[in-house]
């Protein structure tokens, strides 16, 4: 399997790594959401503006997040993701309890951590533009020229 | 966070006519990600601390995210792909890491 992302400009010009996906909202319904790829991100953190699409009712997170911002108390929701792989010719979901903030100077972009990005390998290559997780039959080798 | 977390269940999509609506959407969402994309050096510095939405390839801006998902759903209510994003007040540089 191979999800493939993009690098994305920033709001402050810098281009991140991105991989866009789907969050199913609460009418059933299938939004559309940038996830910034953050190798340091424990957990997947929806945005605030992402959290008002999805009409939730969320619940407070007996757990709380941690950073350079301070520590934050979130929400969860119970919820699927789906991302394309192939190049657009599959589709995979992922469902289970995601965290959001509440707050919009939290997070602009949504975060994918490591609870979805530890279940593949990761490539972040900027000079080679090359954003994607590996796994399944997938697989990936460093060759020297 | 701790480990305690709920596990995550990784399903493969076989429906093919979920997986055709799913291709339909994904393609209205690249149509808008690549406008904005186009836009970004206008858009950005623009409407700093705002909420944007791009719908059918049209700009929708409003303070709160409620307010622009109106707009851009009575304009585009067909366009299930909009792009939403808030553009942070300041330009910093950002660890994200948590």
């Amino acid at each position: 399997m191979q999800i493939n992302g993009e690098w994305l400009l920033c709001d402050d010009n810098i281009i991140r790594p991105v991989i866009r996906g789907h969050i199913l909202d609460g009418h059933g319904a299938w939004i559309h959401a940038p996830f910034l790829v953050d190798t340091g991100a424990d957990r997947t953190v929806f945005s605030a503006p992402v959290l008002v699409a999805l009409s939730f009712q969320p619940t407070l997170s007996p757990e709380r997040l941690g950073g350079v911002g301070g520590i934050v108390t979130p929400v969860v929701i119970e919820t699927q993701m789906r991302f394309r792989h192939e190049a657009g010719r599959g589709t995979v979901v992922f469902r289970g309890q995601f965290a959001a903030v509440t707050e919009r100077e939290a997070l602009d972009m949504s975060v994918l951590g490591r609870d979805i990005t530890g279940l593949f390998a990761l490539i972040i290559d900027q000079p080679g533009n090359v954003v994607c997780l590996l796994g399944q039959r997938h697989r990936y080798a460093i060759e020297q020229e | 966070m701790t480990d305690h977390h709920p596990p995550i269940i990784m399903e493969e999509v076989t429906d093919p006519v979920e997986l055709a609506k799913a291709q339909a959407q994904w393609e209205r969402c690249d149509r808008n990600t690549a406008w904005l994309q186009a836009h970004a050096s206008e858009i950005y510095p623009r409407y700093r601390g705002k909420c944007i939405c791009i719908a059918s390839e049209e700009l929708f801006v409003a303070d709160m995210p409620e307010e622009v998902l109106a707009l851009a759903k009575a304009a585009h209510p067909e366009d299930d792909g909009f792009f939403l994003h808030y553009i942070p007040r300041e330009k910093v540089a950002r660890i994200y890491a948590n």
